[in-house]
């Protein structure tokens, strides 16, 4: 395998895993509001649902997907019309990545949100901030540590993201192929060398990026706890 | 038509508050014990009970209207909330605190932004994180802070009763330059009668989810409905004195009236300072003949006006040139044979003075 192969799956893994976990931050963001602040009824439901693709088999969320994006299912006249072909493209591992990811993100954001005293958004709109104002100038910047902890783990999931993402990107090389399914498709080639190398690719990619949360966004924060009796 | 309405009515499981509040005066102080129903009275102002329907009219402004239907929300409601706690924005340093609501005012010139810094003295803090400054100078930003969004009106929510008592002696003064300085409507909560004396311009003393007395505050605190609030309030007298001796741990000192006084001094005084001083009423001895020698430094004549007898005692209303209320038991007072327009002597330890700012 040669090196600027490992280097362009090494990129196009990055690539997924950014477009992924930006893609479903303000969905997580908003949904992660909601619950941390609001009661409403199906609240459980809400978030037994949201909790799912973290339990479900990631080949059955590639095949839900896969319905769900594909031309021959029940939105195929839509994507039809719009002209876009998203299954077997990087964008389908990447909406498969994002799928997977979204409970750790959401899951991390509902607790950030939940640490910060709903009082300091009252406060703020007492001196005549908006509620969405208050959110981006009060909530995010003191939930900000916790919601950096679930992107990078969302990232980091992404990073591995194997089953749903074989399923509707198919591994298709210099297109689709990131460094887990090279791995897969390279242990079924009996290219075992080629596979360790990749294994050490996304090794360090994951390490790094657990690192990161590990030593910057799980310790906590002189800056912003709670202020000395 | 008063320029300050509050009429709510607002049921919570166990609990109820039915106030219709009116007033002109600039400070109303609500004073009542905890559980009263101050705070849910105050979250009405500040517009969280919506679906109780409240009327709420403050600097003339009205602000919630159930029959028109008007309901301002918290952002536009124009009020400078003072919390308990403070509740600064953790990751913005007193700058950016105090700078927080200022653009509110944005525009109109007005701004009190700098007028709160210069009142409150903060400028030697502004560059300073909300975690580094102390709980009196936290307290101070936030009135600051609230300040600084030029509101209609002051809302301050028991500013000083996450301070001890030193902090709180600290802040009072601080807290009376904004009150003396700006020409602010405030609605003041505490459950601190010497605040309320001193503070308000109006009482309103609220106990079970009912305004149970309003007026002036020196009449309110004393009048019988508050009497059976007295021992969860600590009732006290409020003397404001001027400095005229100051030695090394005590200085003497005498109100508008006359009344002499030996007091504390754990910091340094200096002569013509003036002092409010609290004073409990139990702590005021009663002797019926001049005491001898003795180690209390304040032995004051005085004419008892009246005697009100009360769940667990006798309150003692005397004339010793300002008025005061001693507590003392019914057998003490039968011992001593004491009726209204009798002469007796007040014997008071200068350490039972409490200063309050």
């Amino acid at each position: 395998m040669s090196g600027s192969e490992l280097l362009s799956m090494t990129g196009l893994t990055l690539q997924v895993a950014l477009i992924a976990t930006t893609l479903s931050l303000p969905f997580a963001l908003a949904i992660a509001h909601a619950l941390a602040r609001h009661e409403f009824t199906g609240k459980p439901l809400l978030q037994a649902l949201l909790a799912l693709p973290m339990v479900l088999p990631p080949v059955a969320i590639g095949i839900g997907l896969l319905l769900a994006l594909g031309r021959r299912g029940p939105l195929g006249p839509l994507w039809e019309t719009l002209g876009v072909d998203l299954v077997f493209s990087w964008w389908a591992a990447a909406i498969a990545a994002a799928v997977v990811g979204f409970p750790l993100l959401v899951r991390a954001c509902e607790q950030a949100f939940g640490d910060v005293d709903p009082r300091l958004e009252r406060v703020s709109r007492s001196l005549g901030l908006g509620p969405w104002q208050t959110f981006w100038r009060v909530t995010l910047p003191l939930a900000r540590r916790g919601v950096l902890y679930g992107v990078v783990l969302a990232f980091s999931r992404a990073l591995g993201e194997f089953g749903a993402t074989a399923i509707v990107a198919g591994i298709l090389p210099g297109r689709t192929e990131t460094l887990a399914l090279g791995i897969y498709s390279r242990v079924q080639l009996g290219n075992d060398a080629g596979a360790l190398a990749l294994c050490a690719a996304s090794f360090v990619l994951a390490l790094s990026a657990m690192l990161v949360a590990e030593t910057w966004l799980r310790r906590p924060s002189r800056r912003f706890g709670p202020p000395p009796p | 038509m008063t320029r300050n309405l509050i009429r709510a009515r607002v049921a919570r499981e166990g609990f109820e508050l039915e106030v219709d509040l009116a007033w002109d005066e600039r400070v109303l102080v609500v004073f009542g014990p905890s559980g009263a129903g101050k705070s849910t009275l105050f979250e009405v102002a500040l517009g969280l009970h919506p679906t109780s329907r409240p009327f709420v009219r403050i600097g003339g402004e009205v602000l919630d209207d159930p029959d028109l239907p008007l309901e301002t929300p918290l952002e536009h409601r124009g009020l400078g909330w003072v919390p308990q706690e403070g509740l600064l924005f953790p990751h913005l340093p007193v700058r950016d605190n105090l700078r927080f609501g200022a653009a509110r005012a944005a525009g109109t010139g007005a701004s009190l932004l700098e007028t709160a810094i210069e009142v409150l003295e903060l400028g030697p803090l502004l560059e300073r994180r909300v975690d580094e400054i102390s709980g009196g100078e936290r307290q101070r930003v936030a009135i600051g802070r609230a300040l600084a969004s030029t509101p209609r009106a002051l809302l301050m929510d028991e500013p000083l009763a996450s301070l001890d008592l030193q902090l709180r002696a600290r802040v009072l003064p601080y807290l009376l330059r904004v009150r003396d300085e700006l020409d602010l409507p405030i609605l003041y909560i505490t459950h601190d009668p010497d605040e309320a004396m001193i503070v308000g311009d109006r009482a309103a003393v609220i106990d079970a989810g009912r305004v149970v007395a309003e007026g002036a505050p020196a009449r309110v605190l004393w009048s019988r409905a508050v009497l059976p609030l007295s021992e969860s309030l600590g009732l006290e007298n409020v003397l404001e004195v001027r400095v005229l001796e100051a030695a090394a741990d005590h200085a003497i000192a005498r109100t508008a009236r006359g009344l002499r006084l030996t007091v504390p001094c754990p910091a340094p005084l200096t002569p013509g300072q003036t002092l409010q001083l609290g004073l409990r009423a139990q702590d005021i001895l009663i002797a019926a003949d001049p005491p001898g020698r003795i180690s209390a430094r304040n032995v004051l004549e005085a004419r008892i006006a009246a005697l009100e007898p009360v769940e667990d005692g006798l309150l003692v209303h005397l004339e010793a040139g300002d008025p005061l209320v001693a507590k003392i038991t019914r057998s003490a007072a039968d011992a001593l044979a004491l009726a209204p327009g009798g002469r007796v002597h007040l014997v008071i330890k200068s350490q039972a003075l409490r200063r309050l700012a």
